[in-house]
């Protein structure tokens, strides 16, 4: 037999028969390169488990303790980051129009009930074409139509329903 | 649920007793494997710290299903695999090995001359590994001090097993080539004077 099945067999490290064992210790004696492969897989199968010295625990409770410490630290700069830059984003945003409303408050309440009344009359005059539009459609729309509406409502309620209690559901078990 | 997945639940609930019990548990494997992946004692004390704080910070993610070896160990692979990319590590020292790192008592070290040529075996296998690429020593790491099989190397390290069939087969290979290469090396050193023809 030629030097490669014997070498793929060191490289795989592949379980053999009694006879293959033979086959390749007659092999063995005769090829250094294979004689090399099987002496350092040998090695490593004797080689030694290394301890860390004494005190590993406690060194790592110690580093524990500090990594805590940073982390605290973190999320309180973090918090007072973010509070202080919302609070001047807020600021630099409503500044101007604050700035406005006290110089002169009267304008600014008469814009707000301009607002407000064209607001309430776009409601008014929306819910007016909608019980218009609501009277008259029955009698264009045949009672098919209407079925068919009202069933693709219910399925896409069906699916929003299904997506929500999905997406609420918790996850078993996360792959580390 | 063994003794060991009621320490880990504990440890999820967040005691830290339950913590220290696993630290103490499995704080050789890990610091074996940060040793044989980065070559030198303080890198590895270091590693297997930071192995067991990553571990701790995401024990939730753990899923009880798996072996917990398996998942601290692939931690500790992958951060030695990610430092060893990021930065070139200082070549190690014999010295310095012998000062901060804690041998296991080996029952069969009682003639001095065996233990001297074991010792030598010892660091030519050690040097033998740092020769290797990151993922295939991690692999080889795990193959023979570990006896993980071919898939669970694959889950610790992401990879396919044929990938890890693959590796494995690689870094036989490299290392056979590099045992015959420094046993050519140490025959020539140990006889200088001598001939051929004597």
């Amino acid at each position: 037999m030629n030097h490669r099945p014997f070498e793929d067999w060191l490289l795989d490290d592949q379980l053999l028969d009694p006879a293959q064992k033979r086959e390749l210790d007659g092999h063995l004696r005769s090829c250094e390169i294979c004689s090399a492969i099987a002496e350092s897989n040998l090695a490593l199968r004797s080689a030694r488990v290394v301890g860390p010295a004494p005190g590993f625990t406690a060194r790592f409770q110690e580093r524990l303790v500090l990594a805590r410490r940073a982390q605290r630290r973190r999320t309180l700069l973090g918090t007072l980051f973010f509070s202080l830059g919302g609070m001047l984003l807020l600021a630099a945003l409503a500044g101007p129009t604050l700035v406005s409303v006290l110089g002169s408050p009267a304008e600014w309440i008469s814009a707000m009930i301009q607002a407000l009344l064209f607001i309430y009359t776009t409601l008014l005059a929306v819910t007016e074409a909608g019980s218009v539009i609501f009277r008259v459609m029955p009698g264009f729309m045949p009672p098919f139509v209407w079925l068919i509406l009202l069933s693709t409502l219910s399925g896409l309620g069906l699916l929003w329903s299904v997506s929500i209690w999905r997406l609420m559901r918790r996850p078993q078990g996360v792959q580390a | 649920m063994n003794e060991e997945q009621t320490w880990i639940l504990q440890a999820k609930n967040g005691s830290d007793e339950a913590f220290t019990y696993i630290v103490e548990t499995y704080q050789t494997p890990v610091y074996n494997l940060c040793y044989r992946m980065l070559g030198h004692p303080q890198a590895a004390e270091d590693a297997a710290q930071e192995t067991f704080l990553r571990a701790y910070q995401h024990l939730h993610r753990y899923d009880m299903k798996r072996s917990f070896a398996t998942w601290l160990l692939s931690i500790a692979a992958h951060y030695c695999i990610d430092r060893l990319r990021k930065r070139k590590l200082p070549v190690f020292s014999v010295d310095e090995d012998e000062e901060t790192t804690f041998q296991i008592p080996d029952a069969q070290a009682l003639h001095p001359e065996g233990e001297a040529v074991r010792g030598e075996h010892r660091e030519q296998v050690h040097q033998l590994v740092q020769t290797l690429d990151t993922t295939d020593r991690a692999a080889i790491v795990m193959r023979y001090w570990y006896e993980f099989s071919e898939k669970e190397i694959a889950e610790a390290l992401n990879l396919t097993v044929s990938a890890v069939k693959s590796r494995l087969h690689r870094a036989r290979k490299q290392l056979g080539k590099i045992w015959q290469e420094s046993s050519t090396t140490a025959q020539v050193e140990r006889s200088p004077y001598e001939s051929p023809a004597f």
